[in-house]
């Protein structure tokens, strides 16, 4: 009973509402960071840390947390755990903390860590808020990697760092430059909402 | 009740900024010395790299040896030039140079020998050019035509040219016309500056 609960919990966050693709939230830094896939995965990786964390603590303490000064406090616990995610990149992936720069500050005004917050750890018990915390952070990661993995491929001919694609290949430089993650991006939602309507349609 | 009390907001606000400020300031403090560590040794292999001066091993302490060993500092500029001694005489400087980038600021440190004739080497200490575009001038390839090369003609205060511009001596990066512009003039002005400067003593 409860693992089918968090099951879909899983399925919701990932593919039915997909904080990229459906929701439409969290997209500026999927357009930032998704020219290389090792940037993406570090990326995904630290808002999936911070969303999870930060609904279970605010699930945590949601009965002691007065309703009108609830987004202070809400903002002040993903602060901190993005500020922490910062600090251990800075001290034990130097290199990575350079490369995402000024992006992971920014996870704070992250759409999708306020958005789980107000929309289920705010009212539901820490579990399961953990539970879709990761839920949408994994969501989130998907589609970042999936971007980056044609933009990637196609601006550097390479896959994780990979060489993939011989000499022969001519990277195109748009791919590398942020506007090409707004076709990419666009393209994705096309396909995956024409998709998602040809079922319901059925 | 609680909703309606006055004090009681205030008194949560507080216990928990409290609490996760403790819990930042601990994490902050216990990382802290290896923080300064890292970027200490990044700076201090972009100098050795800029003056040209060879190091085997990447740990740490055996760069810290290296630096403190070989390279002086003069603070009295900021940021500082560095430079190194051979018989008793300046044998090349490590001298700053930074200008506007196509995002953002960019920071470098280049090597010029005492005698102004030739560069040691060229690295950037901070840059924000686009990753595999304009990023790619801290990439070896790039830098490594910087090293002995010679600026001991310059053509109306300019020392680096890009090929095939007459009197080009480096090759630009495709696609990145606007980041290598941008550091061709940030060059061209801090070393043009410094060697005026020096010269003038």
């Amino acid at each position: 009973m409860a693992k089918d609960k968090y099951r879909k919990l899983l399925r919701l966050g990932i593919i039915e509402e997909n904080p990229v693709i459906v929701q439409i939230i969290g997209i500026c830094s999927a357009l930032a960071v998704t020219n290389l896939m090792a940037n993406s995965l570090i990326m995904g990786l630290g808002l999936t840390f911070v969303t999870a964390i930060s609904s279970l603590t605010i699930s945590l303490i949601r009965n002691y947390t007065p309703k009108h000064i609830r987004m202070m406090v809400q903002v002040l616990i993903i602060a901190a755990y993005v500020i922490i995610v910062d600090i251990f990149l800075k001290a034990y992936m130097p290199e990575m903390s350079k490369a995402l720069g000024p992006y992971v500050g920014l996870i704070i005004t992250n759409c999708i860590i306020m958005g789980r917050a107000e929309a289920y750890a705010q009212i539901n018990p820490p579990i399961p808020s953990l539970v879709d915390g990761i839920a949408a952070g994994l969501g989130y990661t998907l589609v970042l990697l999936a971007i980056a993995f044609v933009r990637e491929l196609m601006g550097f001919g390479t896959i994780l760092g990979f060489r993939v694609l011989g000499d022969w290949w001519t990277p195109w430089t748009i791919m590398v430059m942020p506007p090409s993650a707004f076709f990419l991006l666009a393209i994705l939602i096309w396909i995956f909402n024409n998709k998602r309507n040809g079922e319901v349609s059925k | 009740m609680r909703e309606r009390s006055f004090i009681y907001p205030i008194i949560f606000m507080a216990l928990i900024t409290a609490l996760f400020t403790f819990l930042l300031a601990l994490l902050n403090h216990s990382t802290a010395q290896r923080i300064q560590l890292l970027e200490d040794t990044d700076l201090r292999k972009k100098i050795l790299y800029v003056l040209d001066i060879a190091y085997e091993s990447d740990e740490p302490e055996e760069i810290e040896r290296l630096f403190n060993q070989d390279v002086k500092v003069d603070n009295s500029f900021e940021p500082p030039i560095y430079y190194t001694m051979e018989g008793g005489e300046v044998a090349a400087y490590a001298l700053p140079a930074s200008g506007p980038g196509l995002w953002g600021n960019i920071d470098a440190y280049v090597g010029i020998s005492a005698d102004f004739t030739s560069l040691l080497g060229l690295e950037f200490i901070k840059h924000s050019e686009t990753p595999g575009l304009g990023g790619r001038i801290s990439e070896g390839e790039f830098l490594e035509q910087f090293r002995g090369l010679d600026i001991s003609s310059p053509v109306d205060g300019e020392y680096i040219i890009y090929r095939p511009a007459p009197g080009g001596n480096v090759d630009a990066i495709a696609g990145a016309t606007q980041t290598s512009k941008s550091v061709r003039d940030l060059l061209n002005k801090d070393i043009d500056r410094f060697i005026i400067e020096r010269r003038g003593k």
